[in-house]
């Protein structure tokens, strides 16, 4: 009888048309072309909305055109090549940090394992340093001597149309998560290099709709959905009436107040979007239980600002919004909800695009009397520094058995944990109001994996991308799944939010998704409240 | 004389090592899956580790095929969503069936057991039948998934057009493709 042999076996499976994965590379990755095909990139902003942006001031987004990544021919500006070249050329002279990213790596591989991407895909272009390094590569090329004699000897490759396409390809795969620059001796961001990159294709027109859609609705309205302030005003209405409904309070938000004390600012996706709407319920409930002076704003109705995902003038621009409106209004402080990369443009950026906020006061605690000195500067304090604050203190009396029906864990969520250093406060949270376990050490705190579809990746075309990436948190919470039963991953980010429940629903079906103000909004008691049992908390219908 | 289930316990080992490493080489990225071996630093090998290790035993014994579900769906999740086909995706699972034989061919004293591998081989079948229907449930769950994404509102931050128009006639590259095609 004849046996085929393994050999033949792999043979056969490596020949197949997987591209990515399957064949031992026998070629240098410079020579590895890059492929585009359905599913494997994010759809390209609409002309529209380019024009739309680039028209708007203080902003740029040149190059506007109908083109598609499959296509051979990218419809590139004759001079393609001189403006990315002198937009690298400008970077490196505006950002210091850049130019040290582009010299100092040693490619010492301690990042090379730590990204999200690389451990889900096993494509090596996905390790930080290599995704680095197609940009140091050109750098190399045009700006360093070593690079001009020795050229490819010294790593160093000239700026082609595949250089390009394989830029989009893999600053595209990257959620600026920033977990391999936690083990980088050196400390280079690697995200920043993805911004970087990000930036240079906008210079000829090359960006994914997903996020610029947001940002042109976001300039527009004040926030991703393009709400109109009457519809943003209703949707809190309704989540106002959905809490009486349950509690038996009822409660009356103010709109765009001039004169409140505090401007709150959270994610519009809390106020529209499942499982946000409960964490948005959460924060109404606990502003009303301890009767804050506080208004929620119609035109700074977004805290996430997906500029940060495009270039740094958008991300200033949409982060002055918030400020202007503070200025507008009169308040002394902003408390920003559960929100990401908010937090990492207030922590990193703000002072030096748009801070320090002088003409706001820094923040007091008009409960407890403690003084936020971490937010000296930008004014703004987050919800769980607020909340754990008043739990401190003894400000908030909660009925822990209200949130029996969950057996939670916590996702750090990466720009609060590894941007702001908001590590302590939802823990000590949740350690009130609910029964929790962690993640296993090295998926946690300054370790968190990433959902795997931040940096405006959540789009469902690429929905397979994100299951691969998300995978390594999904693994993690797969193992508290069955080792303590948990069926609740809380996190403090609205990304995450809508994110990590598509990656539940494919990974750990029986895991649900919440916001940890939600679960302080199930356990908080309300004076005055008829409230009864509710089976699963402020999500339960009655 | 030594017996079938003797050859087993001594190689078994060596069978679950090689049929690992030959799983992980159809990645690019190979050395590193195979060499971690903390399951939350290196998920892909560590649950394809996990899993065979589990899964032998099971084609040993000749299970029934729903005991063997659980290690089979373990590693099915993993590389349904990857950039396998459908073929490349189930194919490490075959190998146990070449990697035993060869293992067993190579020593003088157990060569002769290479004849009394067929309920080995059988179970091995089994489980890769069963692969088929794991893979496609996984897929059908991905797409449901997407599905449920965009029914959740989350999806409304843009006007992006709807899955469906990858169907339109006029978008022939977007078709769905044909078995000829594929």
């Amino acid at each position: 009888m004849a046996v085929p042999k393994l050999e033949q076996l792999s043979k056969s499976v490596v020949q197949g048309p997987s591209l990515a994965t399957g064949a031992i590379p026998t070629r240098d990755w410079m020579d590895i072309p890059t492929v585009f095909k359905e599913g494997n990139y994010a759809y390209v902003a609409k002309k529209d909305k380019v024009e739309y942006l680039d028209s708007q001031k203080g902003l740029h987004f040149p190059n506007a055109r109908e083109w598609s990544p499959e296509d051979e021919d990218w419809k590139l500006p004759e001079n393609w090549k001189e403006i990315i070249i002198n937009g690298l050329k400008e970077r490196l002279d505006k950002f210091r940090s850049l130019k040290i990213f582009m010299d100092c790596c040693v490619r010492c591989g301690a990042c090379a394992d730590k990204c999200h991407f690389f451990l889900g895909t096993g494509d090596p272009k996905n390790m930080p340093v290599m995704r680095a390094e197609l940009l140091r590569s050109v750098y190399r090329n045009d700006f360093t001597l070593a690079g001009k004699i020795l050229g490819r000897m010294a790593g160093a490759r000239e700026m082609t149309v595949g250089v390009l396409k394989e830029w989009f390809m893999y600053s595209y795969q990257c959620t600026e998560c920033r977990r391999c620059s936690v083990f980088c001796p050196y400390g280079i961001d690697t995200a920043e290099v993805t911004m970087m990159l990000r930036e240079l294709l906008h210079l000829v027109g090359i960006g994914i709709n997903w996020i610029l859609e947001p940002v042109s609705n976001s300039n527009r309205t004040g926030n991703h959905m393009g709400l109109q302030p009457h519809t943003f005003k209703d949707n809190v209405d309704f989540l106002a009436d959905d809490i009486e409904n349950l509690t038996g309070v009822k409660i009356t938000p103010s709109f765009n107040r001039k004169g409140a004390e505090i401007l709150f600012i959270t994610p519009s996706a809390d106020v529209f979007a499942e499982p946000g709407l409960y964490t948005a319920m959460g924060y109404l409930i606990l502003f009303e239980a301890i009767g804050l002076d506080y208004t929620w704003s119609t035109y700074a109705s977004e805290g996430g600002n997906f500029g940060l995902f495009t270039n740094n003038e958008t991300m200033k621009k949409l982060n002055a919004k918030m400020y202007a409106e503070a200025k507008r209004l009169g308040v002394k402080y902003i408390l920003g909800g559960e929100c990401g990369h908010m937090w990492r443009v207030l922590h990193q950026y703000m002072d030096t695009m748009n801070g320090p906020a002088d003409f706001l006061e820094q923040p007091v605690s008009p409960i407890t009397g403690t003084v936020f000195s971490n937010a000296a500067s930008t004014k703004m304090v987050h919800i769980s520094e607020f909340t754990a604050d008043l739990i401190k203190h003894g400000k908030l009396k909660f009925d822990k058995s209200r949130n029996s029906h969950v057996k939670a864990t916590f996702h750090d969520s990466c720009n609060p944990a590894r941007a702001m250093g908001l590590i302590d406060e939802p823990r000590y949270i949740l350690d009130h109001v609910v029964d929790w376990v962690e993640m296993p050490e090295n998926t946690i705190r300054e370790q968190t994996f990433c959902c795997g579809s931040g940096t405006g990746l959540n789009t469902d075309e690429i929905m397979e991308l994100r299951m691969r990436s998300g995978l390594p948190r999904a693994n993690a919470v797969k193992y508290v799944h069955e080792k303590h039963d948990v069926n609740m991953l809380s996190c403090v980010c609205a990304i995450d939010r809508a994110t990590l429940t598509s990656l539940m629903n494919y990974w750990n079906p029986s895991v649900g998704v919440c916001g940890v103000t939600e679960l302080v909004g199930n356990a908080l008691i309300l004076e005055g409240e008829t409230r009864g049992e509710l089976d699963e908390g402020l999500r339960t219908m009655l | 004389m030594i017996d079938l289930a003797e050859a087993f316990r001594n190689y078994k080992e060596k069978i679950v090592d090689r049929w690992v490493e030959y799983t992980l080489s159809t990645y690019q990225s190979s050395g590193f899956f195979i060499k971690e071996r903390d399951i939350f630093a290196n998920p892909v090998g560590g649950n394809v580790r996990e899993a065979l290790n589990k899964l032998l035993p099971l084609l040993i014994k000749g299970a029934e095929t729903q005991e063997m579900i659980p290690s089979l769906e373990q590693i099915l999740k993993i590389r349904s969503v990857q950039e396998f086909s459908p073929s490349q995706a189930i194919a490490p699972l075959n190998a146990v069936k070449h990697i035993t034989r060869e293992i067993f061919q190579a020593d003088k004293e157990r060569q002769h057991l290479v004849a009394e591998l067929y309920d080995f081989e059988f179970a091995t079948d089994l489980a890769v039948l069963a692969a088929f229907d794991i893979y496609m449930q996984c897929r059908e769950r991905l797409y449901l998934t997407r599905i449920l994404e965009i029914k959740s509102g989350t999806h409304i931050l843009t006007d992006s057009k709807c899955p469906s128009a990858m169907l339109k006639d006029d978008n022939k590259k977007r078709t769905i493709p044909t078995v000829e095609s594929i």
